[in-house]
């Protein structure tokens, strides 16, 4: 994906480190997102990468390091502050994290509609604009996440995520459960998402076509570290037998 | 043999300092949430829903509990009291008990049992499903949207509880005086009437904000701070209730004893 890229940095990691009752997850870690770059953290199983992703958020502290997002260190700061910042951010969680009690478009429209006072009227329009590129019908907004299916539920925290123009995105394993059709398009909305914004994401997933879709970068977490880093390009050449692996493992087409 | 004493004396010294940690995390739980009582926004919405849930779906229950006890008080108190039975013995006696003790602690277990549980469950589900994550990460202090109008309705409606819990098992110990025992209507509304005291009705209220105080913040504190997933929401629920139902006893003595010790 040729985009674009200013060397502004809104997110910068050193030497972060976390760990859990003495068992270290991440050490050692080291990157920065530019805006306007899109960026996939590959990684297996529990290797830390949901982790890494809640310590950029501040949902965890880390241990040793710092996180800067538009050059502030997050770890440690007031809690005002911090909130502030991470109001630049559009989150998506691992299993969607939507509110049980609340319908599809308030899940949507949460954060603007509080921060911005909206009617109901409004923040439903806008949620029915939100869910138009994501491939869903209307009617579903007046649902409860519980009565829609996972891949629904995807999709609606995918736009709960971008809803309000959010500077960053986070995805986490966000076509995971998704059908290939409804994933590629989920990879567009990113790309669009990245583009039309000019924001910046970065995003965890385990499917390879997908990182080569919307990365401009890859970093493989591997040994509690980053054990590789690069772009998709260099990835599909790569002998990193990690690398190797996860292609041949999720698409073998790739390196055709 | 040393070995083995060490080991009993080691245990029970990591439990009492296990205990000793919770009491110090409960209290900063408590005291932030006290915090974010007193600051805006305030969402009243849904402090409004909670009332509706915790002061008008129990009324059902703390009714029928509160009927029933002051029907079975009266009828005790007459089976009891049979050398020197009349209207007035157990008017006071059902007076008494119901407002100073029966209405506050019954109304505070029925609601530990059905607003504490459904508290704590609704809380630590959220917690793991990342919930409660996600609304942090949405610009919402998850204390102050979820767990500050809980408290605020619960210190609200309780009180409002018992005192028509009060009424109703003052009531129930009227039906059985009257239907069953035969007790004149007008000597035992009066006596009821006369033994009324302000000061019993105000400690009944002072121990129902506290019960609501105590349901809220122990059944959100299991639930906010749950882990491990289905067993992790099925040990908040069964700890809110049982540490509620216990403070609640125990906390029912302190009060009595301050007001008429």
């Amino acid at each position: 994906m040729k985009r674009k890229i200013n060397k502004k940095i809104v997110i910068e990691v050193n030497n972060l480190r976390k760990s859990f009752n003495g068992n270290i997850v991440l050490k050692d870690i080291n990157f920065k997102l530019f805006e306007g770059e899109s960026l996939a953290i590959i990684g297996a199983s529990g290797s830390g990468k949901s982790v890494l992703l809640k310590n950029i958020i501040g949902l965890l502290t880390p241990d040793n390091g710092s996180i800067e997002i538009n050059k502030t260190n997050i770890v440690n700061l007031p809690r005002v502050q911090k909130e502030n910042l991470l109001q630049d951010l559009g989150i998506t969680f691992q299993h969607g994290a939507l509110f049980d009690s609340l319908k599809n478009w308030e899940n949507i429209v949460f954060k603007v509609k509080n921060r911005e006072k909206l009617s109901n009227k409004n923040a439903e329009i806008l949620a029915l604009s939100i869910i138009k590129n994501l491939g869903l019908e209307p009617k579903i907004l007046n649902l409860y996440p519980s009565e829609i299916s996972g891949g629904m539920q995807k999709r609606i925290a995918i736009a709960r995520a971008i809803c309000g123009n959010p500077k960053i995105l986070l995805f986490d394993e966000p076509t995971s459960g998704l059908d290939p059709v409804t994933g590629s398009l989920i990879d567009k909305l990113i790309i669009t998402a990245v583009k039309t914004v000019g924001g910046s994401a970065i995003t965890i997933t385990h499917d390879m076509s997908s990182v080569c879709r919307i990365a401009d970068k890859v970093i493989l977490i591997d040994n509690q570290t980053i054990g590789w880093s690069g772009t998709p390009k260099q990835m599909l050449k790569s002998k990193n037998s990690k690398i190797q692996e996860f292609i041949k493992s999720t698409n073998p087409n790739l390196f055709k | 043999m040393f070995k083995y004493v060490f080991n009993f004396m080691g245990s029970i010294g990591r439990k009492c300092l296990n205990f000793i940690s919770l009491l110090g995390h409960f209290f900063l739980f408590f005291t932030q949430t006290l915090s974010w009582i007193f600051r805006p926004p305030w969402y009243f919405k849904r402090i409004f829903s909670q009332i509706l849930d915790i002061g008008y779906f129990s009324l059902p229950v703390v009714g029928l509990t509160t009927f029933f006890s002051g029907m079975v008080l009266a009828l005790q108190t007459y089976n009891g009291f049979t050398d020197f039975n009349n209207e007035t013995t157990v008017a006071r006696v059902v007076l008494t008990s119901i407002t100073r003790e029966l209405g506050p602690v019954l109304t505070g277990l029925m609601v530990a049992g059905r607003i504490g549980a459904k508290m704590a469950a609704e809380i630590a589900t959220m917690r793991v499903t990342e919930q409660i994550d996600a609304l942090g990460t949405l610009g919402t202090r998850p204390m102050q949207y979820l767990i500050a109008p809980k408290v605020i309705a619960a210190v609200i409606c309780i009180p409002f509880l018992v005192m028509i819990g009060n009424t109703i098992g003052i009531l129930g110990g009227y039906v059985i005086a009257i239907y069953k025992l035969d007790f004149n209507p007008n000597i035992y509304l009066y006596a009821t009437v006369d033994y009324l005291q302000w000061i019993d009705i105000i400690q009944g209220l002072v121990k129902a904000a506290i019960f609501g105080l105590i349901i809220s913040m122990v059944s959100c504190y299991f639930g906010y701070y749950a882990s491990k997933g289905a067993e992790g929401v099925g040990y908040a629920t069964t700890a809110s209730v049982v540490i509620s139902s216990i403070m609640i006893l125990t906390s029912t003595y302190i009060i009595t004893a301050l007001f008429f010790g």
